[in-house]
């Protein structure tokens, strides 16, 4: 078990930590608020009335989680009103010196994953264990005020999980085996997402330049590895639940995630 | 206005007045005209055609009014977390406010998974009444 000092609400935090810190925390809430963004874009595609009102529901949750961690942020000296007006204003290209949103969340990389319901219904089904593996981990994490709001957080995004489930249940229920092959064969776009989602490996040429000061702070708990294994057994049990296969031949794509990664955390 | 934060709010009212989604107002509810909205959900591989309103017999037209009742109650804590997402956007962020939008969100929560049983629930009073 790793041991690392933890702080509290009105510790005083070592600069490095703190700077290090509030980018990580502004990425969560900057990506959860475009990630509601994004979510409400997709409410085009429902077909029946349950759909769309789960769907909207799942809106305001997400943009919940920003407002949970903003408001820690703010406590930081965080101006977080500002980054907030930059998204709602700027809902399709918000400026990256002002905020900083995960790449796949970005309307332009989000929009070409979409072209069906069933692809709304995947996407929570196939890309949200990623995010219950990865933000589950700041529930153990260093900075304590954050660990506690990611509890909730991590428990919405279980529902988040079920959704998926429910909706890519209901699609092949009413869509039979023609709707079920469908969705098998759109599942690869999807998962190269979910493993690009908690970053490169922890050894190699190709290793994140943060991982090493996020992990060594406890604010990062897990390694990359250990979080696709949570990820891929998830994924794999879901993807059962539904009456569908995992493919075994995906490769990551990192590019959507970038951000997690960046080398010089932006000015807060 | 594209770039606003009411500009969310107002596609969210628009896709879901798509299932007949109407603000809160005096206004008895016009059963007939919400159902016409929803009936299409009904329809299965085995019932592809489902009845109106006026077709329905007491039984499953009671269970569709009692459906319908619970997508009222889901709509109108809908509106209660729009009204906490605006504040949040004009008042600024802060504990209350925050707070206050996770109730809100909480019980819209509950409300459409009520919507959701409401329906498995005229989903069986349709299976059984074709029995009878």
């Amino acid at each position: 078990m790793r041991t690392f000092k933890t702080y509290d609400k009105g510790d005083v935090l070592p600069d490095d930590y703190r700077k290090a810190l509030i980018n990580l925390m502004c990425f969560q809430a900057d990506s959860e608020y475009a990630g509601g963004q994004r979510v409400a874009e997709n409410h085009r595609y429902a077909t029946r009335p349950e759909e769309a009102y789960r769907l909207s529901k799942k809106v305001f949750e997400e943009m919940g989680h920003a407002f949970y961690v903003w408001n820690l942020l703010q406590e930081l000296g965080v101006d977080v009103d500002a980054r907030l007006y930059e998204l709602s204003h700027n809902p399709e290209n918000p400026d990256p010196k002002k905020v900083n949103v995960i790449n796949g969340f970005r309307k332009e990389n989000w929009s070409k994953f979409f072209e069906c319901w069933e692809d709304v219904a995947l996407f929570s089904t196939v890309v949200t264990p990623a995010a219950v593996a990865f933000l589950g981990q700041y529930r153990e994490c260093s900075y304590l005020p954050w660990a506690r709001v990611n509890v909730r957080i991590h428990k919405e995004e279980y529902g988040h999980l079920a959704f998926g489930v429910w909706a890519s249940k209901r699609c092949i229920e009413f869509g039979g085996e023609k709707t079920r092959e469908f969705m098998q064969q759109r599942i690869p776009k999807f998962m190269q997402m979910g493993l690009g989602f908690y970053g490169r490996p922890s050894d190699g040429d190709k290793k994140s330049e943060m991982f090493d000061i996020y992990y060594e702070y406890g604010i990062k708990v897990k390694k990359p590895e250990e979080l696709q294994a949570e990820y891929l057994e998830l994924l794999d049990s879901r993807l059962k639940e539904v009456g569908l296969i995992m493919p075994t031949d995906v490769e990551a794509d990192y590019d959507m995630r970038m951000g997690y990664e960046a080398a010089h955390p932006l000015a807060a | 206005m594209p770039g606003s934060p009411q500009h969310l709010i107002d596609g969210e009212i628009a896709e879901l007045r798509r299932f007949g989604y109407t603000p809160f107002g005096d206004a008895a509810p016009d059963w007939a005209g919400m159902w016409q909205l929803l009936q299409g959900d009904f329809a299965t591989l085995q019932r592809s055609h489902v009845l109106d309103y006026a077709e329905l017999s007491p039984w499953p037209q009671e269970g569709a009014r009692i459906y319908m009742r619970r997508r009222l109650l889901a709509d109108r804590l809908f509106e209660e977390c729009q009204v906490l997402y605006r504040r949040l956007h004009g008042e600024g962020i802060n504990t209350e406010l925050v707070e206050a939008y996770t109730l809100a969100r909480e019980a819209y929560e509950d409300a459409v998974l009520d919507f959701g049983r409401a329906r498995e629930m005229l989903e069986e009073v349709f299976t059984r009444t074709v029995d009878v």
